[in-house]
């Protein structure tokens, strides 16, 4: 081979490797838009409901209440009688059946809402008023767009005479499509126009509370523990390989151990963001610990050496100079590792949060769902509604994820202190 | 003849297995400057790092034999090295400011020794320490900058003045010209010909120009053995050994 062989083939083995890199990262960033269209596409549509716009008329026959009446009397009040008495005339309907199929286009929340209508203001006796009442599941999905009206009847869900109310209602512009709190305010629900996030959002945040409480001064202390003060023995090797080790043991196997030990022998109680912060804290403490001590060994010797010297001590020259300086690692490590235990599901599955919670945890020990076994519980849902909050839900966890990391990222760039 | 400082007897230094100094007695004169010659892994550093206890650092290094600092044994596993070091500064061969101001770089050693106790204290000692390491006028108006803005030979002296901040009785310096250039260089020893007046120095060179120039004495290590010591201008023009010889005439090393 002559020496311009030699050299044509070196370069083209560069371009070779340059070429693969650059597939490579175009596969990548196409599964990644693939996944986020999907998403995005599924699940947009889960930030909107659709709602009716009906009068009310506060009848005071029907509501056996007085104008001014208090709070209490109000939730006490029954709505049934006067919700029904004022949907029905939402369309002339014939008979019985037809007014049945008529209310069965309103969720079953369209009591709830009128009576909230009534305690924002206590005077609407004798008056008519006009509401947006959420429609039922399977309204919102026509009206979306997600629901094939050209099936033969008996194959769907809305009969005929529901699609003629449904026309008559878009002819009159009765129909439209409003911002969905309910998505963000409610629990869980059989019904998916009513299932909400709330009680997931709350039951992740305690739970990532108390895993940031437990694992971070945990994983911190012991991580300058280990690279600073503790002697390099076969002991210290140990731990550390273990450390290391528990890192990778699948978190299935912490919710296994939360079971046995949390559940069944101290008896805690189940399906509680509480026990799901401890299994989560465990699960993070050595994906912290890693992090951590990779950022203390970043620290370079001589500035220890520098305080060492004039005569610091060594917890002075720990805690006044490597400690600062490996704090940027150290939190973007902690923030890391937070994010991946806020999207862990299979311990939480274990411990019961998997359990049909609808009320909104108040505190730890409240039963609680948490975002990703709500993805999880909707995902297997037969109900067209399940399939846009799941990816709606999906949505939100990501943009806590970024949300996350952004920060990590920050506080890494902001903070960081050159050296040389 | 000047005061003997410090007193090295019999000193045995070992990392595990390995054997780092041999048998080494050294006297080092109060408020002169000792420099240490010898190729590289002779064990120089080795020797500095045993008097203010530095090689407490390395966990496998063990050191035997006798130190005395004005007739306190500072092997003594009772000794504080912290007081120790307070009493004995040590710059590195590459400059090691922490990141932080300038002011606080100085400002650290006097506050975690409490001495210092009002800010008008500290403001003052930080102004000495800069006037004595040659820096004041250089940085006077930047203080709350980072010292580690500051160029390799500043960097340096500031290291300096941080070390005597703390009002050391002995510096010591571990080939402190070494990552600087010529101008950086004439300068920090220019400033340790003054500061000899006040501290004992001990300073670890490869260069023989600069051990004529700042020490009185000088000491030659090879392979862990202090081969030969005496007055700088003797072991330059008139070595008894025939290594030392060698040595600085650059056939080996």
């Amino acid at each position: 081979m002559t020496k311009e062989e030699r050299l044509k083939k070196r370069h083209q083995a560069e371009k070779r490797f340059r070429f693969y890199g650059l597939t490579s990262i175009f596969v990548a960033l196409l599964f990644v838009v693939i996944l986020v269209q999907n998403i995005f596409s599924k699940g947009s549509s889960a930030f909107k409901k659709t709602v009716i716009t009906t009068e009310i008329f506060f009848d005071q026959e029907l509501l056996e209440i007085q104008n001014g009446a208090s709070e209490e009397d109000i939730m006490e009040a029954d709505f049934y009688d006067l919700m029904i008495e004022n949907l029905i005339k939402a369309y002339p309907a014939k008979d019985r059946d037809e007014e049945d199929e008529l209310l069965r286009l309103f969720s079953g929340d369209a009591e709830i809402e009128i009576k909230k209508a009534f305690l924002k203001d206590n005077n609407l006796i004798g008056k008519t008023i006009t509401l947006d009442l959420t429609a039922s599941d399977d309204i919102d999905q026509l009206h979306k767009g997600n629901y094939p009206r050209d099936l033969p009847e008996e194959r769907r869900r809305i009969s005929d005479f529901q699609l003629v109310i449904y026309d008559y209602f878009v002819e009159n512009k009765k129909i439209s499509k409003n911002f969905n709190n309910y998505f963000f305010n409610n629990g869980d629900s059989r019904d998916p126009e009513l299932a909400g996030i709330g009680g997931a959002l709350v039951g992740s945040f305690y739970s990532i509370l108390i895993c940031l409480l437990l694992a971070f001064p945990v994983a911190v202390l012991a991580s300058i523990y280990l690279e600073e003060f503790a002697p390099k023995n076969k002991i210290t090797d140990f731990i550390e390989i273990n450390i290391n080790n528990l890192a990778a043991v699948p978190s299935i196997v912490y919710g296994l151990l939360a079971l046995q030990i949390l559940l069944a022998t101290i008896q805690l109680p189940r399906s509680t963001p509480l026990v799901a912060g401890i299994t989560l804290a465990l699960m993070t403490l050595p994906r912290i610990i890693i992090p951590c001590r990779a950022s203390l060994k970043a620290v370079p010797p001589s500035i220890r050496e520098g305080a060492l010297a004039v005569g610091a001590s060594k917890f002075q020259s720990v805690f006044h100079h490597v400690v600062p300086l490996a704090l940027p690692g150290t939190l973007s490590g902690t923030i890391i590792g937070l994010a991946q235990a806020l999207g862990e599901t299979a311990p939480l599955i274990l411990i019961g949060m998997v359990a049909f919670v609808v009320d909104i945890p108040s505190s730890p020990v409240d039963p609680s769902s948490s975002l990703p076994v709500q993805v999880y519980l909707w995902s297997e849902s037969a109900e067209r509604g399940f399939v846009e909050k799941t990816s709606a839900t999906i949505m939100m966890l990501l943009t806590f994820l970024i949300v996350m990391n952004f920060v990590a990222v920050y506080l890494r760039q902001k903070f960081e202190k050159r050296w040389n | 003849m000047s005061n003997i400082k410090i007193k090295s007897k019999n000193l045995d230094v070992f990392y595990g297995d390995k054997q780092a100094l041999f048998d080494v007695n050294l006297d080092l004169n109060e408020k002169e400057v000792t420099a240490l010659i010898g190729p590289s892994g002779c064990g120089k550093s080795t020797f500095i790092r045993c008097i203010n206890r530095m090689n407490d650092v390395i966990d496998i290094c063990k050191v035997t034999g006798n130190i005395e600092m004005d007739g306190m044994d500072i092997n003594d596993k009772s000794l504080d090295v912290v007081a120790l070091r307070e009493k004995v500064g040590m710059v590195f061969q590459k400059p090691n400011p922490f990141p932080k101001s300038i002011y606080d770089n100085i400002s650290y050693g006097p506050k975690i020794h409490g001495k210092g106790e009002t800010k008008s204290e500290l403001d003052e000692i930080v102004e000495n320490s800069l006037r004595k390491s040659a820096l004041w006028e250089e940085v006077k108006d930047r203080l709350d900058e980072p010292g580690t803005s500051l160029s390799g030979g500043q960097q340096q002296r500031l290291c300096i003045a941080r070390a005597i901040s703390v009002n050391p009785e002995v510096i010591l310096m571990d080939e402190p010209c070494s990552a600087l250039d010529p101008i950086a260089t004439a300068k920090i020893e220019e400033l340790i010909d003054e500061l000899k007046k006040t501290y004992t120095i001990v300073i670890v060179t490869h260069s023989m120009a600069q051990a004529v120039r700042v020490s009185q004495k000088t000491g030659f290590f090879h392979l862990g053995k202090l081969i030969e010591v005496g007055k700088t201008e003797k072991i330059f023009k008139n070595p008894d050994n025939k290594m030392t010889q060698d040595y600085i005439t650059g056939r080996f090393g």
